[in-house]
């Protein structure tokens, strides 16, 4: 869910450019250091951001018989790590404002902080948890991209009720209304999305296991799912 | 894409990237400069009656482009125009009108500043103006690659579809999911193999740094610029008059 262009207030959507701003730089710079030791990575993170934004278009089933999209927030951070998720869903943000109307630039900061910085630190970090736990791969993976994906939606209700507060009960009816809409729409579809995930690792696992090997993903516990 | 279609074969494909931008650069200023909702809702006509009679982007198109982000705008509207009450529960609240009229408006001219943009000038365009403007290198490699790939992607997502449509892959919610978890994982198996290919081309070719094209000549720039910041000034001066 893209906040759209305009939508929000100058000062929050300032202010969120502001607050994602460190983060991109922050991801620029490692980005930037891992190129410098790596320079192969320079094509795999550019087309990994085509593939974020390619997978982005692609239409999910839901439960509800509702459709959306795939956020790719929790896959991302795992294959690539969630700093390098930063800069790449900057650009994808920026494309699917630029190419596709969704979003937009007033309101770049603001959906930034949302999908490519608080959804794939909390994936990842729940990855990470779930692993030192000693919880299956599967199991791993499907809490990292469905509560990553839901930490998304749940950031953009926070802003949203931020910038709109209920007339009657302020702030905390405000997130109540948004966070009950996203709710209805949000959670079947986070689900649908961890399964996915969990597909697409399953699969990668099997065919790709070479060149995972040196990713965040399988870094965890030796790499054995 | 559509806004690829109306951006390669418009009236102003020949007008200078940071003209264009300036131009909208002004029409986001003049949504949020706005002194009423009337005033953001004429901003938002006259922009759009610019890029579909000024740069002949077709009607139907730029409606097609706008109806997703006018349907977001729509449910939210209708959001906000609920009232969480502590008391009586969910009411409408009248009270909130003014607002939601202002935020209406303000988000329609800014979205048909957004168009006027983006339907006029090809990505491409947009990626050699960031470069001049010192966005950082890393970035910029980002975005090339991402650009010049996604049209790949594209296309193989749309034969693999067509592949699994063809037998039945979408029969049940679990065929589906099913379908599209192999869709994504073998797309994703892509990722790398594109990514190794493309550095080897580019190895062969002493291609180890900042990835840089040729970029297109304006003979124009100059006076593109100037009428650009003259219609962003009459954006603004449009968005403060109150009538």
């Amino acid at each position: 869910m893209h906040i759209m262009e305009g939508f929000l207030p100058v000062e929050h959507a300032l202010g969120w450019s502001l607050a994602s701003a460190p983060f991109l730089a922050w991801g620029v710079h490692s980005v930037r250091r891992q190129l410098q030791a790596q320079p192969e990575q320079r094509m795999l993170l550019g087309v990994a951001a085509a593939f974020a934004f390619v997978l982005s278009a692609l239409k999910l089933p839901s439960v509800t018989g509702s459709c959306s999209h795939p956020t790719g927030v929790g896959l991302g951070a795992l294959l690539f790590g969630p700093l390098a998720m930063v800069p790449v869903g900057f650009v994808v943000l920026l494309f699917q404002a630029l190419l596709l109307a969704h979003g937009g630039l007033t309101t770049l900061g603001a959906n930034v902080f949302s999908m490519a910085i608080v959804g794939p630190f909390v994936a990842f970090g729940l990855f990470r948890l779930g692993r030192r736990c000693g919880l299956s791969l599967a199991v791993c993976v499907f809490a990292a991209a469905c509560l990553g994906d839901l930490a998304t939606y749940l950031t953009t209700a926070i802003q949203l009720a931020w910038a709109f507060p209920d007339p009657a009960g302020g702030f905390a009816a405000s997130l109540l209304k948004f966070g009950g809409i996203f709710a209805i729409t949000q959670i079947p579809l986070a689900i649908s999305e961890g399964l996915l995930t969990v597909l697409v690792v399953n699969t990668l696992t099997r065919f790709n296991a070479q060149e995972l090997q040196g990713l965040p993903l399988f870094a965890v516990n030796g790499g054995k799912a | 894409m559509l806004i690829e279609q109306a951006a390669y074969a418009n009236r102003w494909r020949g007008v200078s990237p940071a003209a264009k931008a300036a131009f909208a650069l002004a029409g986001l200023l003049a949504a949020f400069a706005a002194v009423s909702p009337g005033a953001a809702l004429r901003l938002a006509l006259c922009s759009a009656m610019l890029t579909c009679v000024g740069a002949g982007v077709p009607a139907g198109l730029y409606l097609r482009v706008a109806a997703p982000a006018v349907g977001f705008l729509a449910l939210s509207c209708v959001g906000l125009l609920l009232a969480l009450d502590p008391d009586s529960g969910w009411r409408w609240a009248p009270e909130a009108w003014p607002q939601v009229a202002a935020l209406a408006g303000r988000s329609l001219a800014a979205l048909a500043a957004l168009l006027g943009l983006v339907l006029t000038t090809p990505l491409s365009d947009l990626i050699a103006l960031l470069r001049r403007l010192r966005c950082p290198a890393v970035l910029l490699d980002l975005m090339v690659l991402c650009y010049r790939m996604l049209f790949i992607f594209s296309q193989a997502v749309h034969e693999v579809r067509t592949a699994q449509q063809a037998r039945l892959g979408d029969a049940t919610l679990r065929h589906s999911l099913r379908s599209l978890g192999q869709l994504t994982a073998n797309l994703a198996l892509q990722v790398w193999q594109r990514a190794q290919a493309l550095h080897l081309a580019a190895l062969a070719r002493n291609g180890d740094g900042s990835l840089r094209f040729l970029t297109p000549q304006f003979a124009h720039a100059g006076r593109d610029t100037a009428l650009a910041v003259l219609a962003g000034g009459g954006l603004l001066i449009l968005a403060r008059w109150a009538s």
